[in-house]
């Protein structure tokens, strides 16, 4: 079953990835304003695989833990931590020669769910 | 008469030279200037420096700094805190869009110069001394304020009350 949950886990990490960037791209196409010191591609894909990866580890966990009710829990505690971490953004201090930090909340808040809604989107296509 | 015109021509002229004002040296800011500054809190720039800069290191009477740095342009590097920094509660950028330094007297100090003046911040002027240096056409100089002399947001016990302030202004001649 950990194989299958964990190969979830790296195409949700994909999709998030991919997501991560086009928004980015929306982001700057819209704004003209660049974060990559902050955000780039390298970090991007780096996080969405790290969440994704920690959510197949944490679903393979729940489901262990409390069996039928394992994906429920899951789900509410993903979704949880998801909105929790926008704490992250919302305070975070950007380099002082970055400009217009006021847009920067704009650019990472969205991307913080993305993870989840990738892990959601593709669940259905996994039989466990 | 005739005979009295050069005498008092030249009388006249030493008189006026007395009075006259040599002014020192202009110099023109350069893009690349810093305004830092620290506190237990909250540290960040101000990027909106203007003003006009006057001195000579062979006549301190006749140099001036008088220069203003507008509010708006602060960064703390936190989209939200830059916003609270402007608002009503701290900064009040709408009412005061400008802080202002006007120098009354630059003398030279033990480490460098000294440019007494006065300081205008969030409305309130008060009498301040900035030490300096200048070396490579740059300023540099670093002062403390105690925002609670500014009446910046009093009442908040949670920011730091001394703000260390670092500036570094390259200049030009003009």
């Amino acid at each position: 079953m950990f194989r299958k949950v964990f190969f979830h886990g790296i195409i949700a990490g994909i999709l998030s990835a991919i997501s991560c960037i086009i928004y980015q791209r929306i982001h700057i196409y819209e704004t003209d304003l660049d974060f990559s010191k902050v955000i780039n591609p390298t970090t991007m894909i780096a996080a969405s695989m790290l969440a994704c990866l920690l959510a197949a580890v944490g679903y393979w966990a729940f489901i262990k833990m409390f069996k039928s009710r394992g994906e429920i829990i899951f789900n509410f505690v993903f979704s949880i931590l998801s909105f929790a971490s926008l704490i992250y953004p919302v305070s975070f201090k950007l380099p002082l020669d970055v400009q217009s930090p006021e847009l920067f909340p704009g650019l990472a808040v969205p991307m913080h769910f993305f993870p989840a809604i990738a892990w959601y989107t593709i669940r259905p296509l996994f039989k466990y | 008469m005739k005979k009295l015109f050069y005498p008092l021509a030249a009388l006249i002229l030493i008189a006026a030279s007395a009075f006259t004002f040599f002014k020192g040296q202009d110099w023109t800011i350069g893009s690349n200037y810093s305004i830092k500054f620290s506190s237990s809190d909250p540290s960040g720039v101000f990027t909106g420096l203007k003003g006009a800069v006057s001195f000579d290191e062979k006549n301190l009477g006749g140099s001036k700094f008088d220069v203003t740095v507008d509010v708006a342009s602060i960064n703390t590097g936190n989209g939200m805190q830059n916003t609270h920094a402007k608002s009503a509660q701290w900064f009040d950028a709408e009412k005061y869009p400008v802080i202002k330094f006007t120098s009354s007297q630059i003398s030279k100090s033990s480490e460098g110069y000294e440019a007494k003046g006065t300081l205008d911040l969030h409305g309130v002027q008060k009498e301040i001394t900035i030490p300096f240096t200048f070396k490579d056409n740059t300023f540099s100089g670093s002062f403390q304020v105690n925002r609670n002399d500014f009446n910046l947001n009093p009442d908040n016990k949670k920011a730091g009350s001394d703000i260390k302030v670092e500036v570094s202004v390259p200049v030009t001649k003009s």
